[in-house]
């Protein structure tokens, strides 16, 4: 029970990254100035990793770390696709080099470096897929006739005919034309999607948002999608 | 085994009854053995468009209920010695009829005849659900507008869900379009759905395309089916359906509007 105090964790943050696109000092610090004088408490203390990859001379890594900080930035590291040389020139001067999972071909000789922050698990981050499988239907849904996928993605290889409906957990796609209604995200599911090969929608609904076939004149007859963004439905070319 | 073909639409008014009579009919001119079905019990029309109505003695019903043997019930054509009518009843209603014996009376036909005929009666109820049970192939009857596609549909749908052959997983039933009362004239002025847009709709075979015609009241009220009016075009289109029926490839006629010539014109022809 050595190290019962303390305990060392992967986790990951957001980090504010300054992207370098010269090495003239003065230039990044009129730069520097103009943006922080636009939200002087915005910036105050936030810790800032810099990225020299589009800095193709050489630069004073030491005056940059004064710079940043006298903007009371909290200066973090490095960061870029960069050289193994320019890498360990920055680790000598007492720097640290911050490696970001998303790679570029010429920092692939770096990734394997372990590094003091690390964007860990890029898939921990992000919300993780929704893992709905497909129910698939064969044939024309007729007037009058209902089809439910239940925790599914509903995919129709047909048409669907005014008076039919269709209802999905997850995605609802139509390999034809869309006359009847459509309900993706039927138990709540903001962002399913609704595809189509020809737009003539009775009403489509995601999520409990609907509208009826005069909103979807824009795309009507066309190849679309429906989508939800901020609880408004959005209609978008297909093709 | 015989062919059960019903004739179904959904809504009324269509012109089921008239193609059910002038398809078999034109069947029956051609040598095969056919008998026609009025599954419209409590509305019997087929009989008079048939021009047997004088002759009905025994109907579906007694049948069903055993009051009569089949060989009471069956009218034989006047015309055509080849062709039966198997009237229904003008005194009960639908809830008449029932799977089992309806099954057996089907059966018992199939063993004699070639073709059965099955006219339905309108609607989506116990009546129209029983004449297509048993089919094997459906003439689905359409008018060029919206309410009556949409009602096709309906049909349609239960063809492939309430049928026998969808109850047994069999091959589902085989679906063709009849277009009636087409008007060219009025598809170009854009009072009427085309037949492309039937066809979009729905997207079943195209079977044959009735023109609109005048010839078709007349048959009806003489009690000659249409299709023995060989010189309208109303009765040239239901010949072109037996055929395409009995496989044959025969191109659609009537399909776009007649130009009219300057002596129509100017005597008003």
């Amino acid at each position: 029970m050595a190290d019962a105090n303390i305990e060392f964790k992967g986790s990951s943050f957001t980090l504010s990254v300054l992207h370098l696109k010269t090495s003239i000092l003065a230039d990044i610090h009129a730069d520097l100035a103009k943006k922080v004088a636009q939200a002087p408490d915005f910036f105050y203390l936030v810790p800032v990793v810099v990225n020299i990859e589009k800095i193709t001379c050489s630069i004073d890594y030491q005056e940059v770390k004064a710079l940043i900080e006298a903007f009371k930035f909290t200066f973090v590291g490095f960061t870029g696709a960069v050289t193994k040389e320019q890498r360990s020139l920055i680790r000598e001067l007492g720097f640290s080099f911050v490696n970001t999972t998303k790679i570029t071909t010429s920092a692939k000789a770096v990734v394997a470096e372990p590094s003091t922050v690390e964007k860990i698990a890029e898939a921990a981050a992000t919300p993780a897929p929704d893992l709905y499988t497909d129910k698939v239907h064969r044939g024309q849904i007729r007037s009058g006739q209902q089809i439910y996928a239940k925790s599914q993605n509903l995919v129709i290889i047909g048409s669907v005919s005014a008076g039919a409906e269709v209802i999905a957990d997850g995605n609802i796609h139509v390999y034809g034309s869309l006359r009847g209604r459509a309900i993706a995200g039927a138990k709540g599911h903001h962002k399913a999607q609704i595809y189509c090969q020809n737009l003539e929608a009775e009403l489509v609904s995601i999520n409990g948002n609907y509208w009826l076939s005069e909103s979807m004149e824009q795309h009507w007859g066309a190849p679309a999608f429906i989508h939800l963004i901020d609880s408004e439905l959005m209609s978008s070319k297909l093709i | 085994m015989a062919r059960i073909i019903v004739v179904t639409s959904g809504k009324g008014g269509v012109g089921k009854t008239t193609s059910s009579a002038a398809v078999g009919l034109g069947l029956a001119l051609k040598g095969h053995k056919v008998v026609l079905i009025d599954f419209d019990i409590g509305l019997r029309n087929l009989d008079l468009i048939m021009g047997c109505e004088r002759r009905v003695v025994y109907d579906f019903v007694n049948v069903i209920n055993g009051e009569a043997t089949l060989n009471q019930a069956l009218i034989k054509d006047k015309r055509v010695s080849s062709l039966s009518i198997l009237p229904a009843s003008q005194t009960r209603d639908k809830d008449a009829l029932n799977k089992e014996n309806v099954g057996k009376v089907l059966e018992e036909l199939g063993e004699s005849y070639d073709f059965i005929v099955c006219d339905s009666p309108a609607g989506i109820e116990a009546g129209a659900m029983m004449a297509l049970y048993y089919a094997d192939e459906a003439i689905v009857t359409t008018n060029p507008e919206v309410s009556s596609v949409r009602d096709s549909d309906r049909i349609l749908g239960m063809l492939a869900s309430r049928s026998r052959r969808a109850e047994l997983g069999l091959e589902p039933i085989k679906e063709h379009l009849l277009l009636t009362r087409y008007s060219p004239k009025r598809v170009e002025e854009g009072e009427m759905l085309s037949v492309e847009d039937v066809e979009d709709i729905l997207s079943i075979p195209l079977l044959g395309v009735i023109p609109e015609s005048q010839a078709v009241l007349k048959a009806s009220n003489a009690g000659e089916p249409v299709i023995l009016d060989t010189e309208s075009d109303a009765g040239k289109a239901y010949q072109d359906v037996v055929d395409r029926l009995l496989g044959e490839t025969v191109e659609f006629r009537f399909l776009v509007a007649e130009k009219k010539g300057i002596f129509s014109r100017m005597f008003g022809g």
